[in-house]
């Protein structure tokens, strides 16, 4: 599967790419209005999920935004930068033990090596 | 009498005392791996390492407060411990690793029974962790009774950990 690799404060984790229909520089986008937790993106008003808050990371301000889409909803995700796109086979993908967790719900579903960094993989169902 | 009753047990240092757990539920002894912090997780989770692809979370005792009845030392938050190995563990179907220094092994016979007085643990672990107190040369060894000890830590004995066996995150009863 492809993954976007994302980077979030000193964090770096993966999207399911096929999550993510664009990519926002909000400088270059004029048409896109952030606001602290929701946006309007061409006249649609979008929730805004900061990815600092849930990896625990500082506030900072996003310099990307990713327009995610799920199943039943649409979202903006707030992230530092996003660069890579490798492709990961979903066997190389070890689900996460549900028992590590504080609460039932949690936003990331497995690991990957990256170069022999385990790396989390973001849980879209989770997430949105 | 015999450690534990004649088995093996492997040693190892955590937050300044001297624990053991049986050697039939250790799997391997390694070097400490790369672990990445996992948000959300509980804080004594250091974070989760890749051990022959599975995912394997490992855990910092000296930061699970019910454990201990004394004083240890705490790494500042968001710093991990120092510690050199990992102590990678099969507790049900669950794989788990432990932080630890100093990992030996203690062959049956090589440490005793501790008498009377040093029964009452002085080391900071907390007595309702601890099976069996040892007595090796001059120092006390704990062993720990892994039934409470794993599932204090919340991990479950027979329930399915995520472990992939060839089918990877598309199993579905590895979720």
């Amino acid at each position: 599967m492809k993954l976007l690799m994302v980077s979030v404060g000193e964090g770096r984790y993966a999207v399911p790419a096929d999550i993510v229909t664009q990519i926002l520089d909000p400088a270059l986008e004029g048409d896109l209005r952030v606001e602290r937790s929701e946006a309007v993106y061409r006249g649609e008003r979008l929730p805004v999920l900061d990815l600092h808050a849930v990896a625990g990371e500082p506030h900072g301000v996003a310099r990307v935004y990713l327009v995610v889409e799920a199943a039943r909803s649409r979202a903006i995700v707030a992230v530092d930068g996003a660069d890579s796109i490798p492709e990961v086979p979903s066997t190389d993908i070890a689900p996460l033990p549900p028992f590590i967790f504080m609460r039932p719900a949690r936003v990331f579903r497995g690991v990957f090596s990256d170069g022999g960094e385990p790396r989390l993989l973001l849980d879209q169902d989770g997430l949105l | 009498m015999s450690a534990a009753g004649g088995a093996w047990l492997i040693s190892f240092r955590v937050g300044g005392a001297e624990a053991a757990l049986p050697l039939g539920i250790v799997r391997e002894v390694a070097a400490r791996p790369a672990i990445t912090r996992v948000p959300g997780s509980h804080s004594f989770v250091t974070g989760i390492a890749l051990h022959g692809g599975v995912a394997l979370p490992v855990y910092d005792l000296v930061r699970f407060a019910p454990l201990w009845s004394g004083p240890r030392p705490v790494p500042a938050a968001g710093q991990m411990d120092a510690a050199e190995h990992v102590i990678v563990c099969d507790w049900g179907e669950a794989r788990v690793g432990l932080l630890g220094d100093g990992v030996d092994l203690l062959e049956p016979g090589q440490a005793g029974n501790a008498p009377g007085e040093a029964r009452a643990p002085r080391c900071g672990i907390s007595a309702e962790y601890v099976r069996e107190i040892l007595r090796r040369n001059d120092e006390s060894v704990l062993l720990l009774d892994p039934g409470r000890l794993f599932a204090s830590l919340g991990v479950p004995a027979a329930e399915s950990t995520g472990a992939r066996e060839g089918g990877g995150e598309d199993d579905p009863a590895c979720r």
